[in-house]
């Protein structure tokens, strides 16, 4: 069985020789192998690509020079298998008749490398033939495939398009979980084989020569390795009007889609393109998944993808999703707790750090707050927080009518009636201290985020940084322990720097190291401090620029306390920012106002 | 603290000011300063070869910005030799990142490319050419010529900021392999260049004096060669930032007549240098210029040093006059960054087996996986001719992507192991 990787794979032409093809779809656990191979800043993709390799169980592979990372891949393979059939096609890429014709031959030399590989020699007029009746049954059969698509369209389903590099199952699933339904799948992994090959389709099967299936090959939808890719932006255009938002997934280390990403991102572009600057979300991924053997392959970092995708759901087009159903039902089962009781409602904000609980009365009313540190069980915060609470506010657990829960932990706080991500509380939670916010920056102790609202008080955009430590609390908080200073201290003593000095590593490990390096030169802590502050808020800077920077803006998040922090933020966005009084507090709240919400919607439908 | 870095941190504020057109028009004055202080204060160790291409590199190119009319946006690897038949200077987007990574601006360049959505890793030099371009630090160029080879970035990024700027793009694609049929398939992309650059300027191309280019071409090459082996007796003070330098001779502007004189001066100058003793390095790919640790052995070090560099010696071979075009094309077909990594091995194994340097040094720079993928290739090829080979890891241009002391560790260890401690 010789495996594949990318659409313009010649695969009829390795069938007509009698050759079982699959496509690569790798779900590793790890690429230890590929980075010592090869290195650790190579794609994700053709590291999990070795990886399969290395378990033996194809006879070769076929790849094409579609990137930097391809090449090298091929180039080990080619090394470490000499007795497999390790291939590499160079693809043209400009489409024309003449590169198809060099196609062509190109195809043809691959041949004779696979007949002297197997020891056999195939008859040219048989194989083209057997070719040509393969490729137009491939783009028949895609065709087909695309008007039963076309046609199981759900009008009450918010649809949403994929793009960027190959996307994993699990993030497809994670969609159509969340009542969405996949427009399309402009990923090269996405579109059927030979999509638009109408020729080969209006075609006598006679007249369908090598070069005719090598043109019809270079036209498929273009990837990003092409040199026109406008006919990317011809597919879009095609769902003007039809589409809700768009998933843009990338690849860790494969660098080619950023670019269309980076174009995406632009309102104006979207809105030039398809009608409306509808949504996008980024999510990135290096494809690893938790356990190979799990049917559903679940992502290695899945909980930060769900939170995304949920957040991003939310934002969506009310009205379209499934959730109104769901909606209806809790509300009917909270009507019935609530009668004749004052309305209570609890917001828990389960972050990795701290657990954050509100309590707020129907005139949205703050009760009661408390912030506790989480635990190694979310769960367990959950709880804690919630008795802690209610013994400060002198109330039972049966006076909360209801509770939603928000934050990375959410899904462990059990005795939530819903939840809510953080990027959505957060949002809600920032208007209420001040309605006129526009761009939120929320730094908390393992994450940050920024984002931007609608006047209306929408999430309009966000970006979040999960991934490291960088531009977070705990960065802060590790420095400060090299600079033997209470967390607390950081700040004040920040304030009094007077010589400018830089921290150039973003890392948390390298940082350190260039700190004790500072504390050997003498330099004064709070020179080093003001530095770490202003390292901090250039990361924090640069997630606030991709949302984009509307005045006023809010910090939250306990990193909002740290004033060294607040003024070197505001000193790189030259505007002041709006500090809550319990900067920790504003998701929980927006958790409370959520609930509140949900409650008198429900007394409305009465 | 360095000059460059103040005069840098002044253009910074003059750029959060929002006066653009004041911080692009400090870049180009700031390339003078540096030409001026070049020819009246120069660094007496150094050889006059090398002060002569300083100046040359670094006054051309502010003539470049200060003339978008006849500037193109290049990359290292586009036939310039065309170009140079129609007067345009090319500022390539490896040369300007550099310059403002010279200014230590590439911090904000490279942030300005993140925040509107480029991919943290690609490589810096093409983030920073499209945060430069988003800053307004550098003016958009008549027409932009790029190619595929060795890097997908170049046809990705140059489609990316001509869209964006409205800047003609022409993208070469190079096969990777050689056959007659890929020959002509790029002679005919290059008629096509020819023919877009004669109708954007108005002039004819004058195929005598492409021919004469590629004359000047193959002499600069022959004395290039000249120079590589002579580098292994002779002593040559340098600087890591000036080796880097040499690429405006060998890619930029090959063929020019100053580029020939200079060559021709190098090859003649190293001639009269007193015999060398240091440890003589083969650079493969990038060399950090600014990075501190390195600076303090390869500047002018007595007993380590950079002989030459694989980028410098990409292709060698004689060019044939009398067909330019074909010459071109093949140039890049057979450069020794095209095709497979084996090509490169092969090359870089025959090189260093001609040249005898003491070890062989390649620097992974941060999003290039052309190099980085193939580094064991080349590490197992060195192992088996017993030539002993560094790996380092890091960034040639933003110095966050740097860790110094790791650098410094793994270089004395290497020295250590050639037999020469610490310096």
């Amino acid at each position: 069985m010789i495996a594949y990787v990318c659409k313009y794979t010649p695969v009829e032409v390795l069938e007509a020789l009698g050759e079982e093809t699959v496509r690569i779809a790798p779900a590793e656990t790890d690429y230890n192998l590929a980075e010592a191979l090869m290195h650790a800043n190579m794609c994700s993709y053709a590291k999990g690509v070795l990886e399969v390799m290395e378990s033996g169980i194809y006879d070769g592979l076929v790849l094409t020079d579609c990137c930097d990372s391809i090449r090298r891949l091929y180039d080990i393979l080619k090394k470490r298998y000499p007795d497999k059939f390790i291939y590499m096609l160079d693809v043209p890429r400009k489409v024309n008749d003449f590169s198809a014709h060099i196609y062509t031959e190109r195809i043809e030399k691959m041949v004779r490398a696979y007949e002297e590989y197997k020891g056999i020699k195939a008859d040219p007029g048989q194989l083209a033939a057997e070719t040509a009746y393969k490729a137009v049954q491939t783009a028949a059969f895609t065709r087909k495939e695309e008007e039963e698509k076309e046609k199981s369209e759900d009008p009450h389903l918010s649809q949403v398009g994929i793009m960027g590099a190959r996307c994993p199952d699990a993030i497809k699933n994670m969609l159509t979980d969340r009542g969405v339904q996949i427009a399309f799948d402009l990923t090269c992994t996405g579109a059927g084989r030979l999509s638009g090959a109408y020729d080969l389709l209006q075609a006598d099967i006679d007249q369908v020569d090598s070069d005719r299936y090598a043109a019809s090959l270079l036209n498929q939808i273009p990837c990003l390795r092409m040199a026109d890719a406008v006919g990317r932006e011809r597919f879009l255009e095609g769902f003007t009007g039809r589409l809700d938002g768009i998933v843009y997934h990338t690849v860790k280390f494969c660098d080619m889609y950023s670019y269309e990403y980076a174009e995406i991102l632009n309102e104006d572009y979207r809105k030039k393109l398809l009608g409306s600057p509808i949504p996008v979300l980024k999510l990135d991924t290096d494809l690893t998944v938790q356990d190979k053997n799990d049917a559903q392959r679940p992502l290695t970092n899945e909980g930060q993808l769900s939170t995304r995708i949920q957040a991003f759901t939310e934002t969506l087009r009310q009205g379209r999703t499934d959730e109104s159903r769901r909606n209806l039902e809790r509300r009917m089962n909270f009507a019935k707790k609530r009668e004749g009781k004052q309305m209570i409602v609890l917001g828990i904000d389960s972050g990795s750090t701290s657990t954050n609980a509100v309590l707020m009365d129907q005139n949205k009313k703050i009760l009661a707050y408390k912030v506790i540190r989480t635990g190694a069980k979310s769960s367990l915060s959950g709880q804690k927080a919630r008795e802690l609470i209610l013994a400060d506010a002198g109330l039972s657990q049966e006076d909360i009518l209801y509770t939603v829960a928000t934050g990375y932990g959410r899904s462990a706080v059990d005795f939530a009636d819903q939840q809510v991500t953080e990027i959505s509380c957060h949002a809600k939670g920032a208007r209420y201290f001040d309605p006129k916010v526009r761009t939120i920056l929320d730094i908390g102790g393992q994450d940050s985020k920024a984002i931007r609202l609608r006047e209306n008080g929408q999430v309009e955009d966000f970006v979040m940084n999960d991934k490291c430590a960088a531009g977070t609390g705990r960065f802060l908080e590790a420095m400060a322990q090299t600079l033997e200073v209470g967390i607390d201290q950081l700040g004040p003593i920040a304030l009094k720097s007077k010589e400018d000095i830089t921290i150039s590593s973003m890392c948390t490990v390298f940082a350190e190291s260039e700190v004790i390096s500072l504390i050997a030169e003498n330099k004064e802590k709070a020179d080093i401090a003001a530095a770490l502050c202003r390292s901090v808020a250039s990361k924090s800077y640069s997630l606030m620029r991709r949302v984009g920077l509307e005045p006023d803006f809010m910090m939250t998040g306990g990193v909002a306390r740290n004033k060294g922090v607040v003024k070197a933020v505001e000193e790189k966005i030259g505007a002041p920012l709006f500090i809550p009084e319990e900067p920790d507090i504003v998701g929980a709240v927006g958790a409370c106002l959520f609930g509140l919400e949900k409650m008198l919607s429900s007394e409305t439908d009465k | 603290m360095e000059i460059s870095k103040v005069y840098g941190d002044h253009v910074k504020k003059v750029l959060e000011k929002g006066r653009t057109d004041k911080a692009s028009a400090e870049i180009i004055s700031g390339l003078r300063l540096e030409g001026f202080r070049i020819r009246h204060f120069y660094d007496k160790r150094l050889p006059k070869a090398v002060q002569f291409l300083n100046e040359n590199a670094i006054v051309r190119i502010a003539d470049a910005l200060d003339s978008p009319d006849t500037l193109a946006w290049t990359n290292i690897f586009a036939p310039v030799e065309i170009l140079q038949c129609f007067d345009l200077t090319c500022a390539s987007m490896e040369a300007l990142s550099s310059y403002l990574a010279g200014f230590h601006m590439e911090d904000t360049c490279i942030d300005a490319a993140e925040a509107e959505g480029i991919a943290s890793t690609l490589c810096s030099y093409h983030k920073c050419f499209i945060g430069m371009l988003d800053r307004g630090l550098v003016p958009a160029a008549k027409v932009a010529v790029t190619t595929t080879l060795a890097c997908d970035a170049n046809l990705s990024t140059f489609r990316y900021v001509g869209r964006r700027y409205g800047v003609q793009v022409y993208a070469i694609d190079v096969p990777g392999e050689e056959s007659p049929e890929a020959v002509a398939y790029l002679t005919e992309q290059l008629k096509e260049l020819i023919a877009l650059l004669e109708s954007m300027t108005g002039k004819k191309v004058d195929q005598d004096r492409l021919r004469e280019i590629i004359v000047r071409e193959n002499n600069s090459k022959r004395d290039l060669w000249e120079f590589a082996k002579l580098r292994m007796i002779h002593q040559w003070p340098s600087t890591l930032t000036l080796n880097m330098f040499q690429l405006f001779a060998t890619h930029l502007n090959i063929g020019m007549p100053w580029v020939e004189q200079y060559f021709h001066q190098q090859a003649e100058e190293i001639r009269q240098k007193p015999l060398s003793s240091e440890k003589r390095l083969f650079w493969v790919h990038l060399q950090p210029f600014f990075e501190p640790s390195l600076k303090d052995y390869l500047n002018f070090g007595s007993k380590v040093a950079v002989a030459i560099d694989d980028f410098d010696l990409d292709y060698m071979e004689e060019m044939d006059p009398s067909d330019p075009l074909k010459a071109l094309a093949r140039k890049m077909i057979r450069n020794i960054y095209n095709g497979p990594f084996t090509r490169k091995v092969d090359a870089i194994e025959k090189m260093v087996t001609q040249l005898e340097p003491d070890g062989v040094v390649e620097f992974c720079h941060w999003g290039c996986k052309q190099s980085s993928g193939g580094v064991m290739l080349l590490k197992d090829r060195m192992r088996a001719i017993h030539m002993p080979m560094l790996v380092l890891d890091g960034d040639a241009i933003d110095r966050r992507g740097c860790q110094p002391e790791q650098i410094r560790t793994r270089f004395e260890a290497f020295l250590e192991l050639l037999g020469e401690g610490k310096a």
